[in-house]
């Protein structure tokens, strides 16, 4: 009876052993698993961005301005956050902000995104993009690299980085692109601030230089 | 005595670059001299919009594409006895070993076809670059009539690696400048009219100007370490802001 007894204890602490080492596994490879699909996520998020904005580029050069800048919002929108954009090359600002000023704001930083594309749409067409590497950093952001290359090999090839995250609904967005280590977020952030600091954060100011050049 | 001066300067700079591992750059402050230097944007601006980009637009519109990338290419090549000398000065022998045989290799066609297709990657290194690996500071931004904007270390270091230049044989290279200095701002006002163009059209051009070009330098003269700094600063700003 006892050795039964003990049999059952054995094989009960077995089970216990199995289930601790099976637990201690799945909390060690889980989160490099979720890290790698982070990668992934960013990674083919990045390709179908640039694949949908080149047959878009071809697409719409024949379009009607109004029609083209419309379609070229609403890709945008998709992947790029401009929620954080606007956060972000505003500073301190943002905060002090009326909600109407903030979506103004949105708008007219969208419409410089848009027509910056528009001037080069012709250059988007015809491009090559290559993906060189990935990389984790700290516990929300991915970089994603690559470089744009002309096939005719008529200008040098142009180094890029995406930094992107995932929005509160999980979906992976561009934060911030940098371009042969120039920062999209950190000029704007300069001459934002620039403006806002020399006319104490007034935001009309500032929406009206955006708007006149839009 | 100048040269003997000269060649103190860059013994003394060769010995003090192997204890040089530090980035040497003030965030803040950078420009002290804002007021003059927006005036002289506006001039700069002047000038490039009435002289300059018309040249360079009828320069790009008749100047078949081959015959504008043989000209950069000779330009380039032009460039690379700055890039050896500052390269060797830096202790970076493998640029300067690559920089050297590139010089001769495309040497065969004075530079104006790049017999090796863009395979070797020369960093370019000029006299600016060799005075921050001594850990010099880059100094005030400065907005320089025709020149554009330069961080006061830098144009010293223009001045100097033109005055190298024209030292190595005075004749026949003073010539060369008066025609290739106006080509190569022709050429580079071509190469980057859509971005420049981009910097007028937004709401502070200066400060836009002002931001890529402290980018773009800083990126050149520290490499990876400068990224790296930067991109932690982002990082931990970024995390803060998707909080």
């Amino acid at each position: 009876m006892q050795n039964l007894k003990n049999f059952y204890n054995n094989k009960n602490k077995v089970k216990i052993y199995l289930l601790s080492v099976l637990s201690i596994l799945i909390m060690v490879f889980n989160p490099l698993n979720s890290n790698a699909d982070n990668l992934v996520k960013g990674n083919s998020l990045i390709i179908e961005m640039i694949s949908k904005a080149q047959t878009h580029a071809i697409k719409t050069i024949k379009l009607q301005p109004e029609e083209r800048s419309s379609k070229i919002q609403n890709l945008i929108k998709q992947y790029i956050n401009l929620d954080f954009m606007a956060k972000a090359t505003t500073g301190s600002f943002w905060k002090k902000a009326s909600d109407v000023h903030k979506e103004k704001y949105k708008d007219a930083l969208l419409k410089q995104i848009v027509n910056t594309i528009e001037e080069h749409l012709n250059t988007l067409a015809n491009l090559t993009y290559k993906h060189r590497n990935s990389e984790l950093r700290g516990k929300k952001l991915v970089y994603v690299r690559g470089m744009i290359e002309d096939p005719k090999k008529n200008q040098p090839p142009v180094n890029l980085l995406w930094k992107l995250a995932a929005n509160s609904k999980g979906k992976f967005m561009v934060l911030d692109l940098e371009i042969e280590g120039i920062s999209l977020i950190s000029s704007n952030k300069a001459e934002t601030m620039s403006i806002l600091r020399k006319n104490r954060g007034n935001f009309e100011v500032l929406l009206k230089k955006l708007n006149k050049n839009n | 005595m100048k040269k003997r001066y000269f060649l103190l300067f860059v013994i003394m700079s060769t010995l003090l670059t192997s204890c040089s591992n530090k980035i040497v750059y003030e965030e803040k402050k950078t420009d002290p001299f804002e007021r003059f230097n927006r005036n002289v944007f506006a001039f700069n601006q002047y000038l490039d919009k009435n002289i300059v980009k018309p040249i360079s637009t009828s320069y790009a519109d008749t100047v078949p594409i081959n015959a504008r990338k043989s000209i950069r290419n000779h330009l380039s090549w032009m460039n690379l006895p700055t890039t050896i000398v500052n390269s060797t000065l830096q202790m970076e022998l493998e640029n300067t070993i690559l920089a050297s045989t590139k010089f001769m290799l495309n040497g065969l066609t004075l530079g104006f076809y790049d017999l090796d297709e863009g395979e070797t990657k020369v960093q370019q290194k000029d006299f600016g670059s060799t005075l921050a690996s001594i850990n010099i500071p880059e100094g005030p931004f400065l907005m320089v009539p025709f020149f554009g904007p330069k961080f006061t270390r830098d144009l010293t270091g223009v001045l100097i690696d033109r005055q190298n230049v024209s030292n190595a044989s005075p004749d026949i290279i003073d010539e060369i400048n008066l025609v290739e200095i106006p080509i190569n701002i022709i050429d580079k006002r071509e190469k980057l009219s859509k971005s420049i163009d981009n910097i007028y059209e937004s709401p502070d051009p200066y400060i836009k100007m002002k931001s890529y070009y402290i980018q773009n330098r800083r990126n050149k003269v520290y490499g990876d370490k400068y990224l790296n700094t930067k991109n932690d600063e982002l990082d931990a700003e970024f995390e803060k802001l998707l909080q």
